[in-house]
């Protein structure tokens, strides 16, 4: 099936789904074991040409990236008998179908509706709507975990100290609080975590600003 | 300089200086014009000195912000409300600034845990230290 390449400024993902799409809407093959439903992705067929031919590239990384990880599918006895190659085509695309369902946060109807008319039976589509209705708040928590966000406070130590000396100056006699935010990074995970000293009055007006922040997220979740 | 900067780092009393410059053998006159400029700059090189002490970056502000995240590349339809923040450190007269988020939950955990940290100055156990020390201060000169 021939696709309308988006113009050359699209997102590679965008352009996957536009590709992919109408193989949502193919019809399935006959499949020889009933636990296995097959969809064809097109992606490595479609001739791409001049500037498109770098998306070609990308896509196919992206189709073949969906395939998290071969050996899981490859090695369960159950499916064995199957085509390796097309066994990964039906994972990626399935793969595919999920995570835009839950992207969209798309409906069991709106679901049903989109696999009747890739003509499957209605035992299996019910069987997959079932499946996908258990994992459905996981996939939407994992699915909005991803993206870049500042640094992320995820927990604060303080330490209250009275200096007496240090070898500068005798006799400093001043009460201070050591803060440490521990931090994490979206990307890498861990991060060096924020310390300072503050005084007694600084710690109070950080409190202060912070319990002002606490006062107007109330504020707006009444509104 | 090495005279005045020993003795107001170490904060001793009129009589202690008094008593260490007569080793000196100089003249009464010299004796208490010393004497008077130690009185006069202590402070100063005490706050001098105090600069040149180990520490931590120093708080200085902090500005906030409230986000709500309505929809992301990966998941549309959320809401996610977060606090953005910008935390403005001094590090040996440099200024740097921190952006940070939190969300709603942990921001009212950091509340509750600084709010105690606050309330440990005024507890008896700190309050029978720092009165110590000070006891100590006032009978050491």
């Amino acid at each position: 099936r021939l696709v309308r390449l988006a113009p050359a400024s699209a997102s590679a993902p965008h352009l996957l789904l536009r590709l992919l799409t109408p193989c949502l809407l193919v019809l399935s093959f006959r499949s020889e074991t009933p636990n296995v439903f097959h969809f064809d992705v097109f992606v490595g067929k479609i001739a791409f040409k001049g500037r498109a031919a770098a998306f070609g590239t990308v896509c196919w990384g992206l189709a073949s990236k969906f395939v998290i990880s071969n050996s899981f599918i490859l090695d369960d006895p159950d499916l064995k008998d199957i085509d390796p190659t097309i066994l990964k085509h039906c994972h990626a695309a399935a793969a595919t179908c999920i995570l835009e369902a839950g992207k969209q946060k798309a409906d069991i109807s709106a679901i049903s509706t989109c696999l009747e008319d890739c003509k499957l039976d209605k035992e299996r589509i019910e069987q997959f709507c079932t499946e996908y209705q258990k994992n459905k708040d996981a996939l939407e928590i994992l699915l909005g975990s991803i993206g870049r966000s500042p640094l992320h406070i995820t927990d604060v130590s303080w330490r209250l100290e009275y200096q007496i000396k240090n070898n500068q100056l005798h006799k400093t006699y001043q009460p201070s609080y050591l803060v440490t935010l521990n931090v994490e990074n979206s990307d890498s995970g861990s991060h060096p975590d924020v310390c300072f000293s503050c005084t007694m009055e600084q710690l109070q007006d950080l409190v202060g600003k912070l319990k002002d922040a606490a006062k107007s997220l109330e504020r707006a979740t009444q509104m | 300089v090495y005279l005045l900067t020993e003795s107001s780092k170490l904060m001793i009393s009129d009589i202690d200086f008094q008593d260490s410059i007569h080793v000196l053998g100089f003249s009464d006159e010299l004796n208490k014009s010393l004497l008077q400029l130690y009185l006069d700059n202590r402070k100063e090189i005490r706050s001098i000195l105090g600069e040149l002490a180990p520490r931590l970056p120093s708080y200085h502000s902090l500005e906030w912000r409230l986000d709500v995240q309505l929809a992301s590349r990966s998941l549309r339809q959320q809401i996610k409300p977060a606090v953005t923040m910008k935390l403005h450190l001094n590090q040996n007269e440099d200024q740097t600034a921190q952006v940070l988020q939190t969300d709603p939950a942990t921001l009212l955990h950091l509340i509750q845990q600084l709010e105690q940290a606050l309330g440990e100055m005024k507890m008896n156990h700190c309050r029978r230290i720092v009165r110590n020390i000070e006891i100590t201060l006032v009978l050491s000169y």
